[in-house]
This record gives C-alpha cells, sequence and structure tokens, in this order.
C-alpha cells in the first residue's frame, strides 16, 4: 500500500504515531554517539554531523506537535498505527509467526519452516476458511522453493528432517 | 582501442547464432533478479563449475546475458508487488507500484521492459563507440567527484520530501544515521553496532532493503483483498495486449527521457563502486527536476518509471567499461566475469584491446543481442505477470513474508539477517501508518556510507583540508550542476506562484 499520511482521529489529528520515528532517531543518535566518544576524528565527523542534525530536526517535529497538543489542535493517540482496529489480532499474529519462522528455521529446516509459516499465516488470515486450500498452497509454494532455493540454486538454507531425508532420497 | 566494426559485426551474427544459450540465461537472470538477495554475481558463482567447463566466448556470452537480464527481473517484483529485488530497483516503485494500484500493472511492465531494453540498447552502441573516452571518465572521478555524485542521489530525499519536507527530512537522515552503523573505515572503531558483530561490517543492504519495503508492505496489504484499488480490481481484468502495447508506445513517445537518464546510468556505471541503486535515484531525482509535471511523480508517472529503470540498465554497461579498459571491475558481477575471463586466460585491461580484441568487443555486442531477446521474450509476458496483481492478500501475504526474509539470508548466509530484515519490516510499516517515505530512508541507508568512505578518503588524501572537496575542475562543475539541480524546482515553483499572482 501506499505511504499513509496521519489522518484525522475523529475530530482532532492524532500525533502520537508520528513522533515515535523521531523519538527512535533521537534515542539511536544518543547512543551512537556514546559508542564513538573515545574513537579518532574519522570516526565521529560523519555521526556528528549528520546525528546533530537528525536531532535538531527531530526535536523540531516533536515540538511542533507538542505545541498542537497545548492549544488543543491535535491529541496524543496511537491509534494511526493500529488501524483497521479489526486488523490488529492478525497483524500481530502475523508479526508472531513470522518471529517464530526465523526462530524455528535453524531447527526444522527451510522447507519444513516454510510450509508451517505459510499454512498457518494463510490460515489466520482467511480467518480459519478453506484450511484444504491453505495447507495445499503452502505445500506447494514450500516444496517450489526448495526446489529452486536448495536444489537448483545449492543455497546454504539451514537443513532440517525434510532437507535430511531428501538428501537420503537424492 | 578503437571500435572496429567489422569485428563487432562478425560478432554480433555469432552471438545471435547462440541464442539458445542467451534465451535461457534470459529467463535465469528474470528469476534471480526478481528474488530480494539472489543476484547476477550469487547466480555465476554458483554456476562456475559450469562457466569452467565452457568455451570462453561462450562462458562470457551466458554471464553477459544473466547479467542483463538479471538487472530487468529485479523491476519486476519491484512494480508489481513493491519489493525491489536489487537496490538498483529501489527508486522503481516509487511510481512503479501506484501504476499496479490503479489497475495499470500490464502497461507500467511494459514501459519498465521498453526503458530497459532501449536504455540497455542505446548505452551498449554509445560504450562501444566511446569506451576510450569512456575509460578516462575512470580517471577523472576520484572520491571528490563521487562525494557531489551521492550528494545529487541524497538530495532526492529532499525531492520526496516535498509533501511534508520536514518528515522526509528526519526519514532520509534517520537512514544516515543507520548506514553509519558499523566499523569505520579507517581505524576499524565499532559504532552503534549494540556489539553485534553481524553489524561491523555496516548495516547489510538487503535485509534493509527487503524489511522497509517487502515486509512492511506485507503487513500493509492484509488491510484489502487485493493490492489493488476496486478501480484497479476492474481495470486490471479486463487489462490486455492492448495496454502493453500502450505502455510501449509511451515509453517511446518520451525516448529522449530514456536516452538521457540511460546515459546518466552509463556515466555512474562506469566509476567502479558506484552502482544502479545511486544511478536510479540520480535519474528519479534528475528526472523530476526537469520535469514539467513533478508534481505528478509518485502518484504513477510513467517517466517517473522510465527514469530509474533506463539508468540501472545503462548501470550495466557502464560497469564493463572500466572491467575491460583498465582491468578493474565497475561491480560485483563484473568482477566475477574478470575471475572467469582469467580463468580462461583472457586477461583484461588495455593490452586486451591488442591481444584480444574480440574479448574486448564482445561483452557490448553480446549486451545487445540479449537486449534484443529480452524484448522479445519479455514483453509477450507482461498480461500474465501482471494477474499476479490480483490475487488476494491472504495468499500473497504470507508468500512475500516468507521469500523475502529467506531471500535476505542469501548474501551472508546469517540468520541474523532474517531477524535485521524482520526489525525494519516494523520500522517501515511504522514510518508509512505514520506518513514517514521508507524510501528515504533506504536513500541514506544505501549512500549514507558511501557517501562517508569518499569524503574520508578526500580528507586523508588532504590532510584534513575540507577545501579538497573544491579543488577539481571537474568537481567544481559538478557541484553548480547539484546547485542548479536542487534550485531548479524551487525556481520553477516560485515562478508558477509569481505568474499565478500577476
Amino acid at each position: 500500500m501506499s505511504d499513509k499520511t496521519t489522518s484525522a482521529s475523529g475530530k482532532k489529528p492524532s500525533v502520537g504515531g508520528e513522533m515515535i520515528i523521531p523519538a527512535a532517531g533521537i534515542l539511536f543518535t544518543l547512543y551512537y554517539f556514546s559508542t564513538i566518544l573515545d574513537s579518532p576524528w574519522t570516526a565521529q565527523v560523519n555521526a556528528f554531523f549528520v546525528g546533530s542534525i537528525l536531532i535538531a530536526l527531530s526535536l523540531l517535529l516533536i515540538g511542533l506537535r507538542v505545541r498542537a497538543v497545548m492549544r488543543r489542535e491535535a491529541v496524543v493517540s496511537f491509534t494511526e498505527l493500529a488501524k483497521p482496529a479489526a486488523l490488529v489480532p492478525k497483524r500481530l499474529a502475523l508479526l508472531a509467526l513470522a518471529i517464530g519462522y526465523i526462530f524455528i528455521i535453524q531447527w526444522a529446516g527451510f522447507t519444513l519452516t516454510t510450509f508451517l509459516f505459510l499454512a498457518c499465516a494463510m490460515t489466520v488470515l482467511s480467518s480459519g476458511r478453506r484450511l484444504g486450500l491453505n495447507v495445499l498452497l503452502a505445500a506447494v509454494f514450500a516444496l517450489s522453493g526448495w526446489m529452486l532455493f536448495v536444489v537448483a540454486f545449492g543455497t546454504r538454507f539451514p537443513a532440517g528432517p525434510f532437507e535430511a531425508l531428501m538428501a537420503q532420497v537424492m | 582501442m578503437d571500435a572496429d566494426w567489422t569485428l563487432i559485426g562478425n560478432l554480433f551474427l555469432r552471438d545471435l547464432g547462440y541464442w539458445w544459450l542467451i534465451i535461457p540465461s534470459i529467463l535465469l537472470g528474470y528469476i534471480v533478479g526478481a528474488i530480494p538477495g539472489f543476484s547476477a554475481a550469487n547466480t555465476i558463482i554458483i554456476l562456475l563449475p559450469i562457466t569452467f567447463a565452457m568455451k570462453p566466448e561462450m562462458a562470457l556470452v551466458f554471464m553477459v546475458a544473466l547479467y542483463c537480464s538479471s538487472r530487468m527481473g529485479a523491476g519486476i517484483p519491484a512494480i508489481l508487488v513493491n519489493i525491489p529485488g536489487t537496490a538498483g530497483a529501489a527508486a522503481t516503485p516509487l511510481d512503479g507500484y501506484p501504476m499496479v494500484q490503479q489497475g495499470r500493472g500490464n502497461q507500467a511492465l511494459a514501459i519498465s521492459f521498453t526503458s530497459s531494453v532501449i536504455g540497455g540498447l542505446i548505452t551498449t552502441v554509445v560504450a562501444l563507440a566511446i569506451m576510450p573516452w569512456l575509460g578516462e571518465v575512470t580517471q577523472i572521478m576520484h572520491s571528490v567527484e563521487m562525494i557531489v555524485v551521492m550528494l545529487f542521489g541524497i538530495s532526492l530525499i529532499a525531492t520526496i520530501a516535498s509533501k511534508d519536507p520536514l518528515k522526509g527530512l528526519i526519514a532520509g537522515f534517520f537512514g544516515l544515521m543507520l548506514g553509519a552503523i558499523g566499523a569505520d573505515v579507517v581505524y576499524s572503531t565499532p559504532r552503534g553496532t549494540f556489539g553485534l558483530l553481524e553489524l561491523y561490517d555496516g548495516v547489510p543492504l538487503i535485509p534493509a532493503l527487503v524489511g522497509l519495503f517487502a515486509v512492511s508492505e506485507a503487513f500493509l496489504m492484509i488491510e484489502g483483498e487485493s493490492i489493488l484499488t476496486r478501480r484497479g480490481m476492474e481495470l486490471m481484468k479486463e487489462a490486455g495486449w492492448r495496454e502493453t502495447w500502450e505502455g510501449v508506445t509511451i515509453t517511446l513517445q518520451r525516448w529522449w527521457h530514456v536516452v538521457w537518464t540511460s546515459i546518466i546510468g552509463l556515466i555512474i556505471g562506469v566509476v567502479p563502486g558506484a552502482g544502479a541503486g545511486i544511478a536510479a535515484f540520480v535519474a528519479y531525482q534528475q528526472s523530476k527536476t526537469y520535469s514539467k509535471t513533478p508534481e505528478k511523480y509518485g502518484t504513477g508517472h510513467p517517466e517517473g518509471l522510465i527514469a530509474p529503470e533506463s539508468a540501472n540498465n545503462g548501470v550495466t554497461s557502464g560497469t564493463l567499461v572500466p572491467m575491460l579498459v583498465i582491468g578493474v571491475p565497475g561491480g560485483a558481477t563484473a568482477a566475477i566475469m574478470m575471475v572467469v575471463m582469467q580463468y580462461h586466460g583472457v586477461i583484461l585491461g588495455p593490452a586486451l584491446f591488442i591481444r584480444n580484441p574480440e574479448y574486448a568487443f564482445a561483452p557490448f555486442v553480446t549486451s545487445l543481442v540479449t537486449y534484443m531477446l529480452m524484448l522479445l521474450t519479455v514483453l509477450p509476458l507482461a498480461r500474465y505477470m501482471s494477474k499476479v496483481t490480483v490475487v488476494s492478500t491472504v495468499y500473497m501475504a504470507p508468500v512475500v513474508i516468507a521469500f523475502t526474509l529467506v531471500g535476505s539470508f542469501v548474501p551472508r548466509d546469517y540468520l541474523f539477517d532474517m531477524g535485521l530484515a524482520l526489525i525494519f519490516g516494523v520500522i517501515g510499516y511504522v514510518a508509512r501508518k505514520t506518513g514517514y517515505h521508507t524510501a528515504a530512508i533506504l536513500i541514506g541507508v544505501l549512500l549514507g556510507p558511501l557517501l562517508e568512505n569518499y569524503f574520508l578518503r578526500a580528507l586523508r588524501i588532504s590532510e584534513g583540508d575540507i577545501t579538497v572537496l573544491f579543488s577539481s575542475t571537474v568537481g567544481n562543475v559538478l557541484w553548480v550542476l547539484l546547485v542548479i539541480s536542487v534550485a531548479t524546482p524551487y525556481l520553477i515553483d516560485w515562478r508558477r506562484r509569481a505568474q499565478a499572482a500577476a
């Protein structure tokens, strides 16, 4: 989807969400500065230049938004991030599955983990409907991925029981 | 080193005879280009035993065909699902993806294919004709000149930020800070790495690309049944050959745009280490700056798609020039080609034009033949490829996440990079939900480290004298062009307002 801008939430615009990136920028820059305080100037010059500008711009934006809130022209709220609210559980489930995918792949291997992730994610997103189709598609994609990446391109993806079995068979 | 046109004609006929090798290489190139993390360079490495077993001219034909087609392949997912296959295609979705959402996917692909092929053909012919002079570009583009070229690309942040300058600049500088993660180039002091060894070499580009574009896109696309708008869905269902032909016509009508943006790619590609990502962003920025309708950029404007696609294919020809003329590869794929050719006893460099002139001109002639065959093979596929956009997001989102996350694993074989892609995905999601442009963040991550490297190199050579930035004639000309380029949109806007007020 195209980039979304913070729009009016109710009657007043919500400004909480748009302060996350500047706040993260400031925190990261301060951490970055702390890692180069004792470094030679060659390691500092770029970061101090770029970081100072980032902090100044971020503070300016935060200041403008705080002023808008104090003037009651805007409200602090993070609802824009979660819109549409009905999708929040699905989105969080998809994120949890993606995190699980990264952790499990090192033990279960590429093919099996990809199959499990795809089957679960498709089932979650379709609200449990068309389970058979989801499992079938997950299997097709996982096996196609295995054939393309592992067999054809020889990519060194983590191997699991499926890859071990196929290595014996082939 | 002057072009021997009889030899070139013979090479052309010989390469046409290799159609049976070029067409499969083209199809392989589309696949590896389209998957983030895979690239022509990786694929040639995987297939090194085959290239060693081939005759040298066949190995060269295979590698060049794969190289050219992978560049075009990278643009396909960038347009259809907002996922650039490589950094060179990172500017492609800026206008390509909005076209898709409007149901003009078929047309967008045709524009991309036609501008890639024409851009590639033009730059190949230009490179063949003026190779000696292009070789000299490599000699005059030092760190100072490259700093200005980088700034051309970085100034795109301001261009992207035109709707909300403050947010655009914050996104760009945030990207520049993230791009500064890693050991410094002089003393290898770790900076901002959170103690993670995997970040000592800096933020790897593919996980950043995958996260900011693909993963965040997957989390957003589930808001609808399809990535298309309702009207877009209707148009896409009716789309056929007519839309493909429209795309070709639109590009041909803007032939001059293709020419000059592809030449930008050629010149930047000639500079070793510069790369297609820089060329695509610089071409996009220049295209918008001198457009009569800059306000249309980012909304699905054909010229915004033509510029990066022509430029990144121009880079393909450009990277071959220093490899052949001075024996210095212009990029990773060129470096691997060089290794293969050296294995076959072909030593690249100035003496090549005397000892083995057939190998000196062959890469460009093969590019020429490849681009011609590419147009014939890929254009008919546009209407079928574009149908992928009507697939339900229930299936598309999980597939995008799974295959791009594993794609981020490929370049370094680190599971860490998959996690990093997910973190960038969350950053991208928050950014897009709150009105920050992910392309501005990516420009920072991509160009920031390069700018720092060139800047420090210039300062070291001048022993810390900052005036070195204005010490070369070519550099000063580029500075003036940069100032003109940045100021032009504001001057045009100011004049329009003044005229409207009068």
